[in-house]
């Protein structure tokens, strides 16, 4: 029980539903046994006549009336069967999907980094939606065939041993035939997944790429990869149904042989005396029922199968370690300092040894190549992450220390790649501040130059924006950001420059909006422009992960020889034009 | 939209036999067996009715039994289980085969459609929904062929099979074994009704709702984090997995009695047997024959509760597949991009917008009006203007990612609607901004742009592109799989290959999109080489998102809400004092903004 519960992300409530949807099954496949017995009743009635005795016609209709009744008994256990497993299996398919949502916010931003958005969601959605299909059907059958065929084994062991051989002699057989075939279809199961992950992969990328497979006149069965993993895919699918079917009808056809076994058994003891003919019938009337819940336990086998290797993803996902911290710590200043900060991503060193600081309610800049680990620096004062060495201090506390909520609370976080999400507006900008009123909201959406654009909306700040915001441009998008953090109105200013060109309009209002912002805060900026942050209190040169140098633009200019080649580059770079 | 374009269309399994057309005999053959077993899982019962005849014969003085007799219907029963599932076993190949070469097909046909379809629905329907009908509808149409076919053959023919049985050997059981297996029926057919199709499809709305709070949820983490409200929005999606499992308890709950009586009845089916029994028992003139059969029928009843089981199962796993169908016809009848190709052939580079006029809705604002404008073969020609002006519209036409909705684009003097696809894509190459590469080496993605390019040809457009410095910095060089090994590239990097592509393409005519991401200085300035390389000789059409890049454009075209404002060079159009002045002045007023600068401000309080 412990390793299922495990397998299935049970919890307490769900452990118990599962135990009582078992009972109900159990219960239910055992009141089944009732016909079974009247109908030996009527068959020793039925015998009389041909004893010499009288048939009791009365004694008929009294096995008739009791069947009758067991028939409304069970009516009645199959509804409580239904119910108690279809409500425990929705209980707790939701319980676990709470509970995998209620984690993945508290888990660090390498997690969703790392794994892409589809597999994220697809592991909170489609994972349930596995457990959820076996706790509602295929487990508490299972174990209910399971209990009640083993049940059915030792009564009959009690009439007549040799013919309840007879019955399950050929069990042993069938079991060790899909047993040994399961070997090999596990085997198969993982390149199965494989196969189809690949065709799902192949798939997304072809989407993803259309419009260069257009432009490349790649369409369709063109595209080698994309065909070959289809390909695969159906030889692969084909094998391993082709060997999972070969492997059940063997089986399937060792066990049901059964039936032939205990007729032919059957017979030869009854001519030989051993046993009368109403134990045969008995015995031939169980042949023909006992099975089929058998093949079942079979059959659900392969989804089991199946079922371990889905929440063997949900597991990995469990296992991450969250991250923790205080809420207590108070945060008296609003410095920022790394002092021998390292941290590798992937194994991948991207910081070595950086110590710098940022001071309160100064610009300090930093500048680099693409790769240098700018934009990670402004991520670990966020906490997005955790250094692996050195410690970051925000007013001097070690931010490892404090829960990453609270801390949050001082910060503003302006990306270059702005989230909307599907809502209005106005609440969208409020995402800054839950509590602010419509005038704080406006207010905040005035200095981000937002509001000339939102009042030509269609519904002004009541504009629903749509999945991700795609109706509007931009420039836009990054005002709508700058509002957010205009209204949360923290301290500290993380802001990774957008890197995308906007059209001069769009440009000229934003940097009004940027420098709203920025006045009087702490401000750590990632710049791609060098010209930007020309004026900064402090630029931090970055390299490889290292810092070179840090000063004033005209210190760096002087000192620093990396700066200098990135400016120079940067003045001619700008002064270029396409000629015919 | 695509519904009152194909009303005659075949719906549900008649569809899916039209799909699996290719494959009939086989299909046919899957069927025949699929019955054959079904009719051969009955043998094991008659043959147990000839050894209780035998028996009943002789009853009790069993020393009298024929042993050679019911040896051999002993081996028959045996025979029939053989037959049965080696039928069985021969028709899911048949089946197997069928259902994953249709599959395969299918995803075939349906991937080369989406590369004929206009752009505007992939936009539409995003990707996430076009790859469900691949991942999903297609499978589903898979396994119901695989399975779902050789079993409703199967759990068909049963039953009629065990109804005839039970009629040969005596009508009146027969009669009251047909009421066991039509209430059934009726338990069934009411679990459908309660279903119902709105029911259905409330319950995929409730489904999708909550997917799309779970994407959402997991898309907005970073910013959630950022303002600390994972708290709230996770609430948002609390309440969409709530909402969910209330739907699918009500909607499952609904069934409670219906499945519950069908079970019962299945499983009592000797309930109907007895009280005929006990009826045609007192006045029987031959009880040894009556004995016989009653006992058999008896016997016999408890088996009718896996026929019917079976029925059932199929009957629902068949109504899961119904939508896929219907999905993949809906985007299967999306209207591709027609090539009436006259044959004429371009004879110049020049590429000629007469009165285009374009909206991305049918319904909806008008993207571009009326633009025309010659862009001459060895010439640069700009497109500037704000966002939303519609500069993209144009450089998304020329690829025919949409068809316009009124004037024509000639290329050459051949309206592009009258060129093949391999024709059109012969003569123009692209970059776009959107850089995308695939999971594939950096040389295959160089190839790319033409697929037939030998190593040398790849290492050659690498070089002019200014990419072979950093593809050979990498750890397998041009073998290296982007994406794998912990390999990204840069922004400017991937520009890079882009530009590599459209070199190897060698097209005539190139329309570029200009990156509006600057990369690092080192990388924005190796890109300007590339492009000067890509450019050179070419008919360019550059959508710029700079306006300095433009500045030594043979023409430039300004566009404003969709039309052309105004057209010409820098310095005639600096001289008209239009929009391009203004735009020129925001723009060197926003290049020489630096951060620092602003009034004192708050907004709280």
């Amino acid at each position: 029980m412990g390793k299922f519960k495990n397998i299935l992300m049970l919890d307490e409530k769900g452990e118990k539903g599962l135990r009582r949807a078992i009972i109900a099954c159990t219960i239910t496949s055992l009141s089944l046994m009732i016909p079974f017995f009247l109908t030996i009743q009527a068959f020793i009635e039925i015998l009389k006549p041909l004893e010499g005795g009288e048939i009791s016609w009365s004694k008929m209709w009294l096995i008739f009336s009791m069947g009758f009744g067991a028939f409304v008994v069970i009516f009645l256990f199959s509804k409580r069967e239904y119910k108690s497993t279809y409500v425990n299996a929705y209980g707790q398919s939701e319980a676990t999907r709470l509970q995998i949502a209620d984690y993945m916010r508290k888990l660090p931003m390498s997690f969703f980094n790392a794994k892409d958005l589809s597999e994220l969601s697809s592991n909170i959605m489609s994972d349930c939606s596995n457990i959820e299909q076996m706790l509602s059907s295929a487990i508490p059958q299972l174990a209910a065939n399971i209990i009640s065929s083993a049940l059915v084994c030792l009564l009959l062991m009690f009439f007549d041993w040799r013919m309840a051989l007879a019955v399950f002699i050929s069990l042993p057989v069938a079991a060790l035939i899909f047993w040994l075939s399961r070997k090999l279809q596990s085997k198969m199961f993982a390149g199965h997944v494989q196969a189809k992950l690949s065709a799902i992969k192949q798939s997304q990328e072809y989407l993803d790429g259309i419009k260069v497979i257009r432009s490349c006149g790649l369409g369709g069965s063109k595209f080698k990869k994309l065909d070959d993993a289809f390909l695969d895919l159906k030889r692969i699918s084909l094998q391993v149904e082709l060997v999972s079917g070969v492997a059940m009808s063997v089986s399937s056809i060792v066990l049901r042989a059964g039936v032939g076994i205990v007729a032919f058994v059957g017979v030869n003891l009854l001519s030989g005396g051993v046993i009368g003919f109403i134990p045969l019938l008995m015995f031939l009337l169980i042949a023909t029922r006992v099975y089929a819940p058998i093949l079942t336990v079979l059959t659900l086998l392969p989804d089991m199968l199946y079922l371990q290797i889905s929440t063997q993803r949900l597991r990995t996902l469990m296992g991450s370690a969250p991250m923790e911290g205080s809420r207590e710590k108070p945060v008296e200043n609003y410095e920022i300092e790394l002092r021998k900060v390292s941290f590798a991503y992937n194994d991948r060193n991207v910081l070595t040894n950086v110590s710098m600081i940022a001071r309160e309610g100064q610009v300090t800049a930093l500048v680099g190549p693409s790769g240098s680990g700018k934009s990670t620096i402004a991520r670990l004062a966020a906490r997005f992450w955790d250094a692996q060495c050195g410690e970051i201090l925000v007013g001097g506390i070690n931010i490892k220390e404090v829960d990453p909520e609270h801390l949050m609370k001082h910060i503003s976080f302006v990306f270059q790649e702005v989230t909307l999400f599907n809502d209005t507006i106005a609440e969208n900008i409020r995402l800054g501040k839950p509590a602010a009123s419509d005038e704080e909201v406006k207010k905040a959406a005035r200095l981000a130059c937002c509001d000339e654009f939102i009042e030509k909306l269609p519904d002004a700040y009541q504009t629903v924006l749509g999945e991700n915001g795609t109706t509007i441009s931009g420039g836009e998008r990054q005002r709508i950001s700058i509002a957010r953090a205009l209204l949360k109105d923290a301290p500290i200013i993380l802001l990774d420059e957008a890197t995308s060109s906007l059209d001069p309009e769009n440009e000229v209002l934003v940097q009004k909006a940027l420098g709203r912002l920025i006045k009087g805060r702490t401000v750590l900026v990632i710049a791609h422009r060098l010209r930007t942050v020309s004026d900064a209190d402090k630029i931090v040169v970055l390299s490889g992960g290292e810092i070179i140098e840090q000063g004033t633009h005209h210190h760096l200019l002087d000192s620093c020889s990396l700066y200098k080649r990135l400016w120079d580059l940067q003045q001619e770079s700008g002064a270029w034009s396409v000629s015919p | 939209m695509t519904k009152s374009k194909s009303p005659k269309k075949k719906g549900g399994m008649a569809r899916i036999f039209e799909l699996a057309a290719e494959r009939k005999g086989l299909l046919t053959l899957s069927g025949i067996l699929s019955a054959t077993a079904a009719i051969a899982s009955f043998v094991p019962y008659i043959a147990i009715y000839l050894m209780i005849r035998e028996i009943i014969l002789v009853y009790p003085s069993f020393e009298l039994l024929n042993r050679s007799a019911m040896t051999q219907y002993g081996l028959l029963a045996l025979a029939g289980i053989a037959a049965d599932v080696l039928c069985y076993l021969a028709s899911s190949v048949c089946a197997h085969i069928v259902a994953f070469g249709t599959q395969y097909e299918l995803k075939s046909n349906f991937t080369s459609h989406l590369a004929r379809i206009p752009l505007g629905y992939h936009l539409k329907f995003g990707s996430g929904r076009l790859r469900k009908v691949i991942d999903e509808d297609i499978d589903k149409i898979e396994s119901f062929l695989a399975h779902s076919f050789p079993d409703i053959v199967a759990s068909f023919t049963a039953p009629v099979i065990m109804l005839v049985l039970m009629f040969v050997f005596d009508w009146r059981f027969g009669l009251a074994a047909l009421l066991a297996v039509i209430v059934a029926f009726a338990m069934q057919m009411l679990t459908f009704g309660a279903a119902g199709l709105d029911l259905m499809t409330s319950m995929q709305k409730s489904m999708a709702d909550m997917t799309g709070a779970s994407v959402e949820y997991v898309r907005g983490m970073p910013v959630l984090k950022a303002f600390g409200r994972t708290a709230s929005s996770f609430h948002q999606l609390r309440n969409a997995i709530n909402t969910y499992t209330q739907f699918m308890l009500t909607y499952t709950l609904k069934w409670e009695n219906y499945t519950a009586a069908f079970q019962t009845v299945a499983n009592n089916a000797y309930l109907f047997i007895l009280p005929v029994g006990i009826l045609i028992g007192r006045s029987s003139q031959d009880y040894l024959t009556f004995a016989m059969t009653f006992i058999f029928y008896l016997l016999f009843a408890p088996s009718m509760a896996s026929v019917l089981n079976k029925l059932m199962y199929v009957a629902s796993s068949s109504m899961r597949i119904s939508g896929g169908v219907a999905n993949f016809d809906n985007m299967m009848s999306l209207q591709e991009l027609s090539a009436d190709s006259g044959g004429e052939l371009p004879e110049t580079n020049d590429v000629v917008f007469d009165s285009v006029s374009f909206s991305y809705d049918e319904n909806g604002a008008a993207a571009l009006t009326k633009v025309s404008f010659t862009a001459k073969a060895g010439e640069v020609t700009a497109i500037v203007g704000p966002s939303g002006s519609g500069k993209s519209t144009i450089a998304h036409l020329i690829p025919r990612f949409w068809d316009v909705s009124d004037g024509a684009v000639y290329l050459g003097g051949v309206n592009i609607r009258a060129l093949s696809e391999e024709e059109l894509m012969k003569r123009v190459s692209f970059v776009f901004q959107d850089v995308y590469l695939f999971g594939q080496s950096i040389k295959e993605n160089i190839r790319m742009g033409s697929p037939d390019a030998t190593d040398e040809d790849v290492i050659k457009a690498s070089k002019a592109a200014q990419c072979d410095d950093f593809v050979m910095r990498l750890p397998k060089g041009y073998e290296t799989v982007v994406g794998e090994d912990g390999v990204h590239l840069s922004g400017g990097e991937r520009q890079r290959i882009a530009i590599a592509r459209a070199i190897i393409q060698n097209a005539p005519v190139l329309v570029l999109d200009e990156a509006t991401s600057f990369a690092d200085p080192e990388n924005e300035r190796l890109i300007q080489q590339a492009l000067s390389e890509l450019i050179r000789n070419k008919t360019v059409i550059m959508i710029a998102h700079r306006l300095g890049t433009v500045l030594n454009a043979n023409k430039i075209i300004v566009m404003e809400n969709g039309m052309v404002s105004e057209y010409g060079t820098h310095d005639i159009l600096m001289h008209r004092n239009g929009l391009y002045y203004k735009m020129w002045k925001n723009y060197t007023e926003a290049i020489h903004w630096r951060l620092g600068g602003g009034e004192e401000i708050t907004v709280n309080g």
